[in-house]
């Protein structure tokens, strides 16, 4: 049964995608299989989490052939954690979509796009392989190279140009590593990895090395400090429901294997990469958020954020104790959702106001008072305002710092929520709360089957402020989950003793 | 690119790649090739066609299928009409071609449908091993030897798929290069 649960979130979308590939011409079918997988996704990774947090560990061998030789597929708390919140996230995308995105772009395969994006989030998320790793990474890259460049326009391509060069580059330094750790090592399955760090041989400089490559690369994915200009250029070119899938989902993938690898691997020269890894995320937050705080576009605003706020759950990683890595991974989940619903309700203003810019924008709080309600859940979850979900992340994130004496990251964390409730209020101020500037009344009519449409593209929203609300007001759960699944990542005997069966 | 020599000899090299590239394909479980190979063998046969003729041409020699039929007499049954119809488009086809009152549909292969059909197989060559409680991909051998393919088993699906995959995927980007 256990290899059936593990299987099934790659099995899922994949399976719609070939169903989506067979209905081509048909993208009636193809929302509805999309809407199918995405609902049987759903239920096959709340299955994986319920089995997970049960039995503990799970692990599967691809094709029979014992660890540490074959493929292992290894699901313990944090990774399952993470294909519910793709699911979650997939399904308010594919939601948003059906009304959201224009019908040529719905036409030129974007659903089996979209599904295999989802395949690469399950698969990096669930592997417990090195190699399959940067396999997923580039499943990801490709399948986000085709969704930006999705339309050709000319600022997507520009976009998309920025996005594949720079991300091309991490590959490279990724094969890099994974090169230099084989050549070590002579293993690329995690778990043996993790058992050959250990031992007294190995060569701590020549893996603390190895794991720079590492850094870098999965630096440049999840977008932490300096390399994360690319993200703000190439983020708010594709259409909503694209670039808040991948806003949403992708740099925190990358936080995932910075996360999995520097605690299972990478962790022989802590004098090293911790305050490295503190550095850098204070660097990353304070940048993103300044960078935020000057534009002036509603998704640079949110692209922008993303930077900041992917400072935080690396300022878990460097704080390094149990509470700390819960606060990232519960950060981790919260943020995808939150960020997620903040894209998609820029694409629902735009829809209705066919803009982006603060400055033309306005007066929304009069007309949609219920998608205001909707963005100010999400944004002050964002910011971190009790009780919303953003408070509980930064809590844990804040209380462990002050138990190890960390203050200045602390105080800097804190700064930056600040900034952030700065120019959360930027955007409420200016999108929903001030009069609507005078323009062109022609500009703004609408018929009603538009507004109708409009009005289905509120359904998403609501799901995924379900969902938020759900973290933040019952937040005990889940943070006791967080906590559970830190624990299983600090312990990395657990997750050696799954894999080799010892 | 239009010479003469290559024209002509690509329609004798044509039957030569496919033959090759099956022969790589059943071969590669033990020895080098596979469905990867194999598949990259077989896409240069229709990469030269379409090189040589055009892609249209292509199209229309290798990724068409004429369907003949002619609407139901008022007092035939159904399963006699449904054989008739199986007959017309198995038997004979060239001459029921020219017959007047038969009918005939074209379908088109896309290489759209060639990647799903791929995938589709290499996919279920591993659930089959989830069905019985083994792990995704587990292998299943029959006992027995065919004497050209070898021992059948799933793997063979999965090569298969990947054969598909590969020439589906270099037709679409063959297609699409040549008429830009």
């Amino acid at each position: 049964m256990n290899h059936l649960l593990i299987v099934l979130p790659m099995l899922i979308p994949l399976y719609g995608a070939i169903l989506s590939l067979f209905s081509w011409r048909y993208v009636r079918a193809q929302q509805i299989i999309g809407i199918l997988a995405q609902a049987c996704m759903l239920i096959a990774s709340f299955m994986l989490l319920f089995d997970v947090n049960e039995h503990g560990i799970r692990t599967t061998q691809i094709g029979s052939w014992p660890a540490p030789f074959g493929i292992t597929l290894v699901a313990d708390l944090f990774s399952s954690m993470m294909v519910i919140t793709s699911a979650i996230t997939g399904m308010a995308i594919y939601l948003f979509s059906i009304k959201g995105l224009d019908k040529a772009r719905q036409s030129f395969g974007y659903y089996p796009v979209l599904m295999i994006l989802q395949l690469g989030v399950s698969g990096a998320c669930l592997t417990g392989d090195l190699f399959n790793l940067f396999v997923w990474f580039e499943v990801l890259l490709i399948c986000c190279f085709v969704l930006i460049a999705l339309g050709g326009t000319k600022p997507q391509l520009e976009g998309a140009i920025k996005y594949v060069t720079i991300n091309f580059l991490a590959t490279g330094f990724l094969l890099t590593g994974i090169g230099v750790v084989y050549g070590i090592l002579g293993s690329l399955n995690l778990a043996e990895l993790a058992v050959l760090v250990r031992t007294p041989v190995s060569h701590p400089a020549l893996i603390t090395m190895a794991g720079m490559f590492f850094l870098i690369a999965f630096g440049i994915k999840a977008a932490i400090f300096p390399l994360f200009f690319w993200l703000p250029a190439s983020y708010h070119t594709p259409p909503i429901a694209i670039s808040a899938f991948i806003a949403g989902m992708l740099t925190k993938v990358g936080m995932y294997a910075f996360i999995r690898l520097f605690t299972l691997v990478f962790v022989t020269d802590q004098e090293l990469t911790i305050p490295l890894l503190t550095v850098l995320a204070g660097f990353t937050m304070v940048l993103g958020v300044f960078g935020a705080a000057s534009q002036n576009d509603f998704r640079k605003i949110l692209s922008f954020h993303i930077v900041s706020q992917i400072g935080y759950m690396l300022m878990g990683l460097a704080l390094y104790t149990p509470l700390a890595i819960a606060g990232s991974i519960y950060f981790i989940l919260h943020n995808i959702l939150v960020k997620t619903n903040l894209f998609l309700i820029s694409g629902v203003v735009a829809h209705r106001h066919g803009t982006f810019a603060l400055k033309k924008l306005g007066g929304i709080y009069l007309q949609q008072p219920f998608l205001s309600v909707l963005f100010f859940i999400s944004a002050f979850s964002l910011a971190g305002i009790p009780p919303f979900s953003g408070f509980w992340g930064k809590f844990m994130l804040a209380k462990a710092g002050f138990e190890i004496d960390s203050f200045v990251i602390v105080l800097v964390s804190l700064a930056v929520s600040l900034i952030t409730i700065f120019s959360m209020t930027k955007i409420w101020n200016e999108v929903f709360w001030k009069n609507k500037p005078e323009s062109d009344p022609l500009l703004n009519v609408m018929t009603e089957r538009e507004k109708h449409n409009n009005r289905l593209l509120h359904l998403p929203v609501a799901f995924l402020a379900v969902f938020i609300l759900f973290i933040g007001l019952y937040a005990e759960p889940v943070v006791a989950m967080a906590q559970l699944a830190a624990e299983q990542l600090l312990n990395s005997e657990l997750y050696i003793n799954a894999v080799l069966k010892r | 690119m239009k010479t003469v020599i290559l024209a002509t000899a690509i329609r004798i090299l044509i039957p030569i790649f496919i033959i090759f590239s099956v022969y790589t394909l059943f071969r590669g479980h033990n020895h080098p090739g596979g469905g990867f190979i194999g598949g990259l063998i077989g896409a240069i046969a229709f990469v030269f066609h379409t090189m040589t003729h055009g892609p249209q041409h292509t199209v229309d020699t290798f990724l068409k299928v004429n369907l003949y039929g002619y609407p139901r007499q008022p007092n035939q049954s159904r399963s006699l009409y449904l054989m008739r119809m199986m007959r017309v488009n198995v038997w004979r086809r060239r001459k029921m071609a020219r017959h007047p009152e038969v009918k005939h549909r074209m379908i088109r292969i896309e290489s759209v449908y060639i990647i799903a059909t791929g995938l589709l197989l290499a996919v279920t060559s591993g659930v089959f091993g989830l069905l019985s409680g083994q792990p995704f991909m587990h292998a299943y051998w029959t006992d027995f030897y065919i004497p050209i393919l070898g021992k059948p088993g799933t793997p063979i699906l999965f090569d298969l798929g990947v054969y598909l995959l590969v020439i589906g995927v270099v037709l679409k980007i063959t297609f699409v290069m040549s008429e830009e």
